[in-house]
């Protein structure tokens, strides 16, 4: 393979990367998430962007900025605060992988610069690089062991390109090791590097350095077998501090990793030399390389660049509150920079109730992909057959608790991102219950449910039951002392129904006609009426069980209506 | 609450309306340490008017202007009311310990004197009562000496109607005009609640538009009356605002129960005990009680099915809106001890054959046969435990509501009843103000 090849390879695999990158980072531009972010136009968002970046840069804020910088990004602060190990683990992978990109992957464009007598082969570089490499396998073994350890959460959608990207990876690694590994024991590596250095491919007029590089540095030559002459080993060595020395360390210490790798494959290496393996492992690793950086982009890996900013803006923003402006440019950032530790997931207060629904879309990490994917795609809820409502469930019992913004490792608003993502979900078509149910009036929504037989009616326990109501005698106390009520609702006229003519439509058994009012939607649950009641009515549990009995009833109601 | 609860409290009251209240707020002033036990609610029922006794005989409907005439009168006539048990200076220590809290709780009262007071009422009636909160009492004199009035009401407070008062008085009080406002901020509602009203006029803002509403429709009046909705924890000061404004007497008009006044004197007299140490169980009930040394009530509404021991019991449970009293198909019962309930012989004669018979019916005379000391009597005519006491509705031989005495009979029952308490636990008797 030539190296002007490489170098377009490389360039090519360089430009697509940057247009990804490009398109990406564009998207913390475009993407609109919330009905406050839909108005604002591109260039505004830009101008944001820039202001933020420089305010960052320079400002009364730089030192907060450089304590998140160091504290946030560098040693992942927040990460540390979740699970040790997966901190650690993290930071190796990370840093592992990092030191590896500028030591070895930019060897010629950073530490020859640095090191005018570098060579892949000499120590330290072959032992940094043994290193390194370690370092991240150690790291992928431990985030893998945290992932094993903790309590199996429901799987959440990923992206293909993810896992094509997670192989990669993997393929850089174990390529990596074996390459070296290969060349190693290679007889037909040494013999291109001594017809290179020294001029000669005659096995015998090369036994010395041949003999010298079998004991000292494991190159399986097949013919070699036994222990060889002394004073011809002495012979080869002492070529081999004249011609080679000045570019090879012997690899037995240097490169613990791939060294022992290189005594397996000891006994295969002449037909792996036959095959041309170590070209091959070459064309393998440098493939791999350039399609990762190609696809580096387009998945979830994109957060190495999204973290930092979504940190330092954080650690910038620290001080005031987001403008708009600013906040629909961290909501759009936040789907790249999510890393998908789940970490929200463990901490969020309706996890328990998630598990009871057997809902997932009601933990943040699901909702984060439907918030985006609600955003950036009409027609995306259209075509979660059956799901979408489960998706709206998820965005409705959820209580803003914040807890997951408070846990999120990259310093996501996860918190503002669901209201957002609420307003987003009702103009997709699935508004909460509250809203949905004034899509028609109480009595409409009763002549609709008349139609269904009392068999698929599910009845509450408390409403059901006539002891339930039965005191009441409509003395106007629940009313009276009813928040929702003084406030008039959001129809002219005011609350189409009062608490207390919501007992007294039980009381007539009118419960169809009593789910669909405004007053049980609206009603704040502050537990006044019943507190109040002079009959020890329990009120507002019945309105909740109403409402629960409504949002099941009135649900089905209305997809089959959407349906017809 | 400073006070620690003690094992062995001096009195539980059973009850939360007006005359357990009432018991309550007694035994804290004495000094007594007491539990109140029971759910509250009665009292919303109110109207904030406290009768004392106006109607004797019911059934010659004689009205009284002198309510202490009237005891005197009840006394010769019927000495086993309960009323014709309480001296006149205990029933007029409780008017005044009762109206002075209140007041302290932000509901102040006309100071009690010797006559009743006729209000006007909703309807458009004359109710004489007793005790007038303050927010009220102008249109005591408006009412007797008829000047030129305005009475206001409000777009979609249905229970309400100055027109109403208008048609049915207006023939006789020439002065008299009405008129209807928009309620500020509610132009488009359809319908008001008075509760609400009230609370929006405690802030300066609605209270100004409303003001500025009211003040062009003026006119020649002397007074201005307007439905029970000025303020609700802080009545005496939006009512005083209303009158500064207007340059004008201002009075409310009680509204049908459940009304404002009834709010405000259900919290004043929640405030009124808790700030005096009284131990409220609201959510609890009493189930059942046993007598010994001491009284062992036992309560449900509390986690673990608590017990409480108290030295002396008062029952305040009411009649039958209460629950004291239970109407079976053939007797009455009394609903929590089993106590033996006077009561006609038979269900045939509980109820006279005609709905509005000026005597009343039989069976809203039923209850508890006491001794002079309100201590609720067993079948052989013995109390039927030393320190049981019966106060209010549930007390034998009166017609509270016929009688226009409700507040009295609870008011004058508790203090007496309190007082035997406190003698029989040597508690330093009343003080000067009971003279």
């Amino acid at each position: 393979m030539s190296a002007s090849f490489l170098r377009m390879a490389f360039l090519v695999s360089l430009g697509l990367c940057a247009l990804g990158l490009l398109w990406r980072v564009s998207a913390w531009l475009r993407v609109r998430i919330g009905p406050d972010a839909r108005d604002i136009p591109f260039h505004q968002r830009l101008l944001a962007a820039v202001r933020g970046t420089l305010a960052t840069l320079v400002s009364r804020r730089t030192p907060g900025v450089l304590k998140a910088f160091v504290l946030d990004v560098f040693l992942q602060r927040r990460l540390f605060g979740g699970s040790r190990l997966r901190w650690l683990g993290h930071l190796l992978i990370v840093n592992g992988f990092l030191l590896l990109l500028v030591m070895h992957a930019l060897a010629r464009l950073v530490t020859a610069k640095l090191y005018p007598d570098y060579a892949s082969t000499h120590d330290p570089w072959l032992f940094l690089r043994n290193v390194f490499g370690a370092v991240v396998v150690v790291g992928i073994v431990m985030v893998v062991a945290g992932r094993l350890r903790r309590p199996p959460s429901p799987p959440r959608p990923q992206r293909p390109m993810d896992r094509v990207f997670t192989a990669l990876v993997a393929v850089v690694l174990l390529s990596g090791f074996l390459l070296e590994a290969t060349k190693v024991a290679s007889p037909k590596a040494f013999y291109r590097m001594a017809n290179e250095y020294i001029g000669s491919t005659d096995p015998e007029e090369l036994l010395p350095l041949r003999l010298a590089w079998a004991t000292d540095f494991g190159v399986a030559f097949p013919d070699l077998q036994g222990a060889p002459d002394p004073d011809k080993l002495a012979e080869g060595r002492e070529l081999h501090h004249d011609a080679c020395a000045s570019c090879h360390s012997p690899p037995g210490s240097s490169a613990f990793v791939s060294y022992p790798i290189s005594r397996v494959l000891a006994p295969i290496a002449e037909p792996l030399d036959g095959i041309d393996a170590d070209t091959w492992l070459m064309y393998l690793h440098l493939a791999a390389c350039f399609l990762g950086l190609i696809l580096l982009p387009f998945t979830r890996f994109i957060h190495v660049l999204a973290d930092p900013v979504s940190l330092l803006a954080n650690g910038a923003a620290s001080a005031g509150p987001l403008s708009p402006v600013g906040r629909a440019n961290r909501r759009a950032l936040a789907i790249d920079a999510c890393v998908d530790c789940r970490l929200c997931d463990d901490r969020c207060s309706v996890a328990p109730i998630a598990r009871s629904l057997g809902n997932p879309a009601l933990l943040p990490s699901h909702k984060l992909l439907a918030t985006h994917a609600v955003a950036t795609n009409p027609r995306w809820l259209d075509r979660q057959a059956g799901h979408a409502r489960r998706i709206a469930e998820g965005a409705v019992l959820c209580t803003t608790c914040g807890r997951c913004t408070d846990r999120c490792p990259v310093g996501i608003d996860l918190a503002d991102l669901w209201v957002a993502g609420r307003a987003d979900l009702a103009r997709a078509g699935q508004p909460s219950p509250a809203q949905w149910v004034r899509e028609r009036s109480a009595l409409d929504w009763d002549e609709a449910l008349a139609v269904q037989t009392a068999a698929q009616n599910p009845v509450g326990p408390l409403s059901s039951r006539r002891e339930t109501y039965s005191a009441c005698v409509q003395c106007q106390t629940c009313t009276n002392v009813c928040p929702v009520v003084a406030h008039g609702g959001e129809e002219p006229g005011g609350m189409d129904l009062t608490p207390q003519k919501v007992m007294n439509l039980l009381r007539l058994g009118m419960i169809d006609l009593a789910i669909g009012s405004g007053m049980v939607w609206d009603c704040a649950t502050c537990y006044q009426c019943q507190e109040h009641c002079p009959e020890g009515i329990r009120v507002t549990d019945v309105m909740l069980e109403l409402r629960e009995l409504g949002y099941r009833r009135l649900g089905d109601t209305r997809e089959r209506r959407q349906r017809e | 609450m400073t006070q620690t609860q003690p094992k062995t409290w001096d009195v539980a009251v059973v009850g939360a309306g007006m005359a357990g209240m009432a018991a309550s707020l007694f035994a804290a002033e004495r000094g007594l340490s007491c539990l109140q036990i029971g759910n509250g609610g009665g009292l919303l029922f109110a109207s904030g008017l406290l009768d004392l006794l106006a109607v004797h005989p019911v059934a010659g409907r004689r009205l009284w202007d002198n309510p202490f005439e009237a005891l005197a009168m009840l006394r010769r006539d019927q000495p086993d009311h309960p009323l014709a048990r309480v001296d006149d200076a205990t029933m007029r220590a409780a008017f005044q310990s009762f109206t002075t809290a209140l007041g302290a709780a932000g509901m102040p009262y006309a100071p009690p004197g010797d006559r009743n007071a006729n209000v006007l009422t909703s309807l458009g009636t004359a109710k004489p009562t007793y005790g007038v909160p303050r927010t009220m009492s102008a249109g005591v004199g408006a009412l007797a000496g008829r000047p030129p009035c305005l009475l206001l009401d409000f777009r979609g407070l249905r229970e309400f109607s100055a027109r109403q008062i208008v048609a049915t008085i207006g023939d006789r009080w020439p002065g008299l005009r009405m008129a209807r406002v928009e309620f500020p901020g509610a132009e488009t509602t359809a319908e008001l609640y008075a509760a609400h009203m009230a609370v929006a006029l405690e802030s300066g803002d609605f209270r100004e538009r409303t003001i500025a509403r009211v003040r062009p429709l003026l006119g020649d009046a002397h007074a201005v009356g307007f439905p029970a909705v000025l303020g609700l924890a802080r009545s005496g000061a939006v009512h005083a605002a209303f009158e500064e404004a207007l340059g004008v007497p201002v009075f409310e008009i009680p509204t049908m129960p459940t009304s404002v006044p009834g709010l405000r004197l259900n919290s004043a007299l929640e405030q009124a005990v808790v700030t005096r140490g009284v131990h409220r169980m609201l959510r609890a009930n009493v189930t059942s009680a046993a007598f010994d040394g001491t009284a062992v009530l036992t309560l449900d509404g509390v986690p673990g099915g608590e017990t409480v021991s108290a030295r002396t019991v008062v029952l305040a449970t009411g009649r039958f809106t209460g629950r004291g009293l239970t109407a079976g198909q053939q007797r009455v019962t009394e609903s929590l001890l089993g106590l033996p309930v006077q009561q006609p012989a038979s269900r045939a004669a509980w109820h006279s054959r005609d709905f509005l018979d000026p005597a009343g019916h039989a069976v809203n005379r039923a209850g508890l046969a006491t001794d002079d000391e309100f201590r609720p009597l067993e079948s052989d005519g013995r109390p039927a435990w030393p320190g049981l006491f019966a106060v209010g509705s549930i007390l034998a031989g009166q017609d509270w509501m016929r009688e226009k005495c409700g507040a009295g009979l609870a008011l004058g029952t508790a203090r007496l009843a309190v007082d035997r308490i406190a003698r029989q636990l040597g508690v330093p008797g009343p003080l000067a103000e009971a003279g």
